[in-house]
């Protein structure tokens, strides 16, 4: 037991103590902390700048492009004559869509006829287009609502029915969850995960390669530790460690960066445990396979945008191939991503997310018994011939 | 000592020993290469698919009559949403969107075939889960899209029933209906949209780690700089000698992985080939010296790794694709515009999907060609204060002990 106890403070000595995990698990978690909310955090767009070619020119015409300059989502900033030069402002990336209100617009209306507008939306981002399109479409239905209603007047409908007639069943969709559709509460909580495994990966992998890491402290007790204690101890060190850590990222940081979450404390905290023991594992292998630091550094470097976008978050799970959705599970974000935002932004009982809890268990004691083994495999041969020794690095 | 026994000092001694070098380092050429071109192999695989379509949503229909059936039937038959189950009650459509078996759910409330034709407007209601916010807005766009067409079909009736001639009730349906065109990308296709953005984007992270793991070799040991430096005959020779061999390796990985795109995958060239080639070339060349300027700079290597990974594995949310640069707050949108990715994506997507006319796309490529000249201006500038420092200590006292081979 008090090989346990030793070999956890040892660890516990050497994240802070070894510079380059320390930077790693402590400065990059408060860098990252500040630094990689910063893009989302206007949460929607606002004023996408379009363009007008009012061929009309008539009251209804402008009336209808001051309706849509009103929106909070688009605004008008350029009136221009012809579609060739709105089009040279799209290329020019001065304006993101053109609506073009076509000639006899207003005497279409008049007359009774359906009065088309044109909308082009630049679709290069999708965001922009859904803006622009929703906007535009938007108040075409409303104020195409009113002259529904005023035509259906005029031909002697009742006036209560006429103002129901264009809208009998009415559609309300409720966006829950995230109810303003804002772009940091989606982005936020699963990439928060996904630094999270990033860093602990890190820290493991670079403190399983740097020296010390196979003994813990001073040689005496070196003999006396056997591998289990050794690994359990290490653990120990980075669940002390992530039971600050993890709380902040994602109870703390939702809190002050004011994204709405209905969870509840205690289910995130069980649900981390696993988190945290099979990304630990994970790090443990991927230090005795690649068995220098950097090598360290540099292939977990590239794996993070991989990572995120099979979580299913930026692209629906259900068009992922099978193989690939399959093969996404070895790694503890796919699971721990769904599983965090379930538990903390949809207030999800533990219950309903018992699928990737089982998962993480799996992966925990995958890892671990791998990390495990390559411990023994390489602290089997007493030699100290083994151990690091200064090799050229590659 | 080569230099001595008969090899002429120059760019070409640097260039093949460099090669060389990364022919004895497997690590090393896998990293350059096999590393990039398996992840942009699996985000292909990822987004293949390129539309999501019939996403899973569920029902709660509490009414049971034709139209409600109606309407079922359509929701289902639009290509964004799947009616994948009917709930008994609203607990249970919470339960199944919580544990992300469907993505929203269509309630439709009791009496309300009987309301509809009485007046009474009675609401249908579309809960989706906008946590994912993708999917959630295509489950909406689905529904949004068929539920009116079922009420349009009532519309008529109800025009119809006031004597309308059915053919003016039908244009007086939509008095302002909006054509909307999708430019540049027609079909909303991710392939074109997210994937042609991350290929660069994973790119640029393993081109300025790697830059700065290969550079920090040299780097790291004093007498290696040196050596380096005699071998090319001069700072500049050296530097192009060390730096070209990667240059070509990453401009191959990023060919591949183009016509992976344009050929497989089908992503539309309108613009130049040359101006996107030429625009690739400083992008990479800018990503490389970004890298060696924070091995110049940071001691040791690992340092300058971590670092380079900082500044790049966020870069993406950065860059404006996801979240568009004119969202952004003031600090966001000034270090987007630091990054090379950000220029290259900009010209990028100026040069396949839109097709921008060559005039307007100067800026992207004058940008990322300043930053080429100015960051290997300052990783020379950084060299030569090196050598002269090293150089007084020299003249002062005895040669200065080595200093640890990096392990």
């Amino acid at each position: 037991m008090s090989g346990l106890l030793h070999a956890f403070r040892n660890e516990l000595r050497r994240i802070f103590t070894v510079k380059p995990a320390f930077s790693v698990l402590i400065l990059g978690a408060a860098f990252y902390a500040l630094f990689y909310p910063q893009p989302y955090l206007n949460e929607a767009l606002r004023n996408v700048p379009i363009a007008v070619v009012d061929r009309d020119g008539t009251q209804s015409s402008r009336d209808f492009a001051r309706r849509v300059d009103a929106t909070p989502d688009v605004a008008i900033t350029e009136v221009l004559p012809d579609l060739a030069s709105a089009e040279r402002e799209v290329f020019a990336r001065r304006v993101d869509g053109i609506l073009v209100i076509p000639q006899y617009f207003e005497r279409d209306l008049m007359h009774g006829r359906p009065s088309p507008v044109a909308l082009y939306a630049d679709a290069s981002y999708f965001l922009i287009y859904q803006r622009v399109a929703g906007a535009v479409g938007a108040v075409a239905r409303t104020v195409g609502a009113e002259v529904e209603a005023a035509r259906l007047i005029a031909i002697g409908v009742d006036p209560a029915i006429a103002v129901v007639a264009p809208d009998p069943m009415p559609l309300t969709a409720v966006p829950i969850f995230n109810p303003e559709a804002g772009y940091a509460t989606y982005v936020l909580p699963a990439a928060f995960v996904l630094i999270l495994q990033q860093m602990l990966l890190m820290g493991v992998g670079l403190l399983g390669t740097l020296p010390g890491a196979d003994f813990a402290g001073d040689d005496a007790r070196r003999r006396r530790l056997s591998p289990v204690t050794l690994m359990a101890g290490k653990l120990l060190a980075y669940l002390a460690l992530e039971a600050v850590i993890l709380p902040i990222y994602l109870i703390v940081l939702p809190y002050l960066y004011g994204l709405p979450r209905l969870g509840v404390i205690v289910p995130i905290l069980i649900f981390a445990v696993p988190f945290v023991l099979s990304v630990s594992g994970l790090g443990f292998v991927v230090a005795g396979i690649l068995r220098r630091p950097i090598r360290v550094a540099l292939i977990l470097a590239a794996l993070g945008l991989p990572l995120f976008m099979i979580a299913g978050f930026s692209w629906p799970s259900e068009a992922i191939p099978p193989f690939i959705r399959l093969i996404s599970f070895l790694v503890p974000s796919t699971s721990a991503i769904d599983g965090f935002v379930k538990l903390s932004q949809l207030g999800a009982p533990l219950a309903a997310a018992k699928s990737e809890l089982f998962t993480l268990c799996a992966l925990a004691v995958f890892y671990n018994l791998i990390g495990l083994w390559q411990m023994v495999r390489n602290t089997e041969p007493v030699n100290p011939m083994v151990s690091e020794n200064a090799s050229p690095a590659s | 000592m080569l230099a001595r026994s008969g090899i002429r000092p120059g760019f070409r001694l640097v260039f093949w020993r460099e090669v060389g070098w990364l022919w004895r380092r497997p690590f090393l050429l896998g990293l350059a290469t096999i590393v990039p071109l398996t992840q942009m192999a699996f985000l292909a695989a990822v987004f293949s698919a390129g539309l999501a379509t019939r996403l899973p949503i569920g029902v709660l229909d509490l009414d049971s009559s034709d139209l409600s059936r109606t309407i079922i039937r359509m929701v289902d038959a639009t290509p964004d949403s799947a009616v994948a189950v009917r709930v008994g009650d609203l607990a249970e459509g919470r339960s199944l969107i919580l544990s992300g078996k469907i993505h929203g759910l269509l309630m439709l409330p009791l009496y309300l075939q009987r309301d509809v034709f009485a007046g009474r407007r009675p609401e249908v209601v579309f809960f989706y889960n906008t946590q994912t916010l993708t999917t959630g807005n295509l489950t909406a766009r689905g529904v949004n899209a068929a539920v009116p067409t079922a009420a349009a079909g009532i519309r008529l009736t109800l025009r119809s029933a006031q004597g309308e001639p059915l053919d003016l009730a039908e244009a007086d349906l939509q008095p302002i209906p909006v054509q909307t065109h999708a430019l540049f990308n027609p079909t909303l296709n991710y392939v074109f949209f997210l994937l042609t953005a991350l290929i660069p984007s994973v790119l640029q992270v393993v081109m300025v780690t790697t830059s700065a793991y290969s550079v920090g070799l040299d780097v790291e040991t004093p007498y290696r700089l040196r050596i380096l430096r005699s071998l090319g005959g001069g700072l500049w020779p050296a530097m192009a000698g060390k730096i070209l061999p990667y240059t070509i390796l990453f401009l191959l990985v990023l060919g591949l992985s183009d016509t992976l795109l344009f050929v497989v995958l089908g992503l539309p060239l309108r613009g130049h080939p040359w101006l996107l080639i030429m625009t690739g070339v400083l992008f990479i060349l800018s990503c490389q010296l970004l890298g060696a300027l924070l091995a110049v700079l940071l001691k040791p290597t690992l340092s300058a790794v971590s670092i380079a990974t900082l500044v790049t594995a966020p870069a993406f949310g950065f860059m404006g694709i996801g979240f568009p640069r004119l969202g952004m707050n003031a600090f966001a949108y000034a270090w987007g515009e630091l990054l090379p990715g950000t220029w290259y994506l900009t010209a990028r997507i100026d040069q396949t999907i839109r097709g921008t006319p060559v005039d307007l796309s100067f800026k992207p490529l004058f940008v990322l060609a300043a930053f080429a000249v100015g960051l290997a201006g300052l990783v020379a500038w950084k060299l030569e204060s090196m050598r002269r420092s090293t150089h007084r200590i020299e003249d002062r006292n005895a040669p200065q002990p080595l200093a640890k081979v990096p392990s």
